[in-house]
């Protein structure tokens, strides 16, 4: 069928519209990140200085002091959930892969889905009437429970993926060398999908460090230096909350410094995944 | 491809170890104060004390070398935190009443440690004198029934002051917290039309303005909206530079809050304390008392559930009560009467 003139210009006019138009979409989607970015560089990076990386904080009211404490106790926190989801997730993850049409399986499947749906807040509170109360104190043990709660779905759900995606060709022809099935799993098949599995854990600490509402019920805050399980421990997100909302500039000013090593720290992380991930399809290339 | 696999997961299940192993004693080295062995007390609770605890427990930290962790989390907070257990102490706006008291399993004492006064501040650009308001007008304005700046019984109260034709813009509390309680309670004292329509408590049903999230939103709101006119602890007003307005008191005289304006009005009301610390504190008689003051409370449990903590809670706060109060008026806060001090100390003293 040929067109007539005027119905092919339209066309063309629609096309260079649509394409004009999913183009100011993507740059749309760029911009809250770049936005971000150069709100948080362009408030905080004055303030990110050697005393805010290394003191305490002051009393409010009272000019200077640093988070040092907060920032420990991200990490402390955060290197906790990854030691109890760790081993819990990829465990999962295999065998949702491997064993995964069970009924069984599908019942972890939908559970794992329904717990990375759960509002962090809603983990805090949880986590609050199951650790905190009985123990009767605020703890970064709590805290990082709280936050192995968010980490667990995900790398359980990133695991299967992964492992799945091992070609079988792999299994069979370990298996066939005389390899048990442990065996295969651990020197085979894990091996084989590491890259992604560490993208998905890498995705999971950055979630991690950046929620706050988990935190607020179950690690409390510090003004001090804690290394205690049992004890409130100060971190990042929780003390930008404070912070930001509270009257003094020079608060404000240590919030936006906060932000920045928070983010800062979030996209190394996202960059660490990316760029394992990239290996990855180097290495199978 | 075997090597490669386990030394792959040990070194990241080393290394996972190692942010936890690791950081914490490497930080302890660099600082002399953060001994891990020193006792660490933590409190939570009113907003509104924050400032003056964290300098209490800061100056008690370089004195007694005990480390007290207070964490703001809101009057309402304090309390369910307490009640169930999971903080050392709470510090609260207003008292436990009787009937929350009852779902109390433990035995515990309630005190003031310190007092404060709430500003009524207000965003008029251009503008800064401090406006003149009896308890009526200020009632009205809350009701949503004076609703001009240039309403005829404002100008008739502050006269020679150009007031603009604006709208009033009420900003107040969203959350639950110490400071609305100080103030309803103030207006309904003094008004039996709020009483009756709003009453007093940590939350109301406003009749009229917009929320905002702690003081710091009611600040930030106020600051922002032109026309708008909030209340805050003097605390927050000072420090952000808002203006506030003087309020009539008993005795027919505007007065401004500050810490001589609300240490009069402390000084009767802790007549009533002593009768039953549950008493309504607002309104005070005296020629210079501030109208709308209250008092920060602490709760201490009387069977503490670790002992050498309880007894650190308990020194901390008889410092707090003697040595403390100095550094109460340098932020604006009220310190305490002697005879405050003495009845919170008598209080305490029933902590073993």
């Amino acid at each position: 069928m040929r067109l007539s003139p005027l119905h092919e210009r339209w066309r063309r006019v629609l096309n260079a519209v649509s394409l004009g138009l999913s183009g100011v979409c993507a740059v749309v989607v760029m911009a809250p990140v770049f936005i971000i970015l150069a709100y948080l560089v362009a408030n905080g990076i004055r303030s990110v200085n050697l005393e805010f990386l290394s003191s305490l904080p002051k009393p409010p009211g009272e000019p200077g002091g640093g988070m040092a404490n907060a920032i420990v106790g991200s990490f402390y926190m955060v290197g906790l959930a990854l030691i109890l989801s760790l081993p819990i997730g990829v465990g999962a993850g295999v065998y949702l892969a491997e064993f995964g049409n069970s009924r069984y399986a599908h019942l972890v499947r939908f559970i794992a889905d329904v717990l990375n749906g759960v509002p962090s807040i809603v983990i805090g509170v949880s986590v609050w009437a199951l650790l905190v109360v009985p123990m009767r104190s605020f703890s970064a043990l709590a805290g990082g429970v709280a936050l192995s709660f968010i980490m667990i779905p995900m790398i359980t759900r990133t695991t299967e993926e992964m492992v799945r995606a091992v070609p079988n060709a792999l299994r069979e022809a370990s298996l066939g060398l005389g390899a048990t099935y442990a065996r295969t799993m651990w020197s085979v098949v894990l091996p084989a999908a590491r890259g992604g599995i560490v993208t998905g854990v890498m995705l999971a600490l950055a979630r991690a460090f950046g929620e706050a509402a988990p935190l607020l019920f179950t690690a409390l805050g510090n003004r001090f230096w804690n290394v205690y399980l049992d004890r409130p421990m100060a971190n990042l997100p929780t003390q930008i909350y404070e912070y930001a909302k509270s009257p003094y500039q020079d608060w404000h000013r240590q919030a936006w410094a906060a932000a920045l090593v928070l983010i800062t720290i979030v996209l190394v992380l996202n960059v660490v995944a990316r760029l394992s991930t990239r290996e990855r399809f180097r290495a199978l290339r | 491809m075997l090597r490669k696999g386990a030394t792959f997961w040990s070194v990241l299940v080393l290394a996972s170890s190692l942010v936890i192993a690791g950081c914490a004693p490497k930080k302890e080295s660099t600082t002399t104060t953060g001994a891990p062995t020193k006792i660490q007390i933590t409190g939570a609770g009113s907003t509104f004390v924050n400032p003056i605890m964290s300098r209490w427990s800061s100056e008690y930290e370089k004195l007694a070398g005990v480390q007290v962790n207070y964490q703001s989390i809101g009057s309402g907070g304090g309390i369910q935190q307490f009640k169930e257990g999971t903080i050392d102490f709470g510090a609260t706006d207003v008292t436990v009443s009787e009937e929350e008291e009852k779902s109390f399993t433990r035995s515990f004492v309630q005190f003031p440690v310190v007092a404060g006064t709430v500003a009524i501040v207000y965003n008029l650009p251009g503008f800064t004198e401090n406006l003149k308001l009896t308890p009526a007008v200020l009632v009205d304005i809350f009701l949503g029934k004076i609703k001009k700046w240039n309403d005829p019984r404002l100008s008739l109260l502050n006269p020679g002051v150009n007031l603009p034709n604006m709208d009033i813009v009420v900003v107040h509390r969203s959350d639950g917290s110490g400071t609305t309680y100080i103030l309803t309670d103030y207006l309904s004292t003094v008004s039996e039309e709020w009483k009756q329509k709003v009453g007093r408590g940590k939350s109301v049903s406003w009749p009229v303005g917009v929320g905002g999230k702690g003081n710091e939103g009611v600040t930030g709101q106020v600051k922002q909206l032109p026309g708008a006119v909030g209340y805050v602890e003097l605390n927050y007003a000072r420090q952000n530079n808002l203006t506030f307005a003087a309020i009539q008191n008993t005795a027919g005289t505007f007065v401004l809050p500050s810490q001589e304006t609300g240490a009069e009005a402390t000084r009767v009301a802790v007549e009533r304390l002593k009768t039953d610390i549950r008493s309504s504190v607002v309104n005070m008689p005296g020629g210079n008392s501030y109208p709308i003051t209250g008092f920060v409370y602490v709760l201490v449990d009387k069977q503490p559930k670790d002992a050498a903590k309880g007894a650190e809670v308990k020194k901390f706060f008889e410092w707090v009560l003697k040595e403390g109060q100095k550094m109460a008026g340098e932020l604006d806060y009220v310190p305490l009467a002697d005879e405050a001090v003495q009845m919170s100390l008598a209080k305490l003293a029933e902590v073993p």
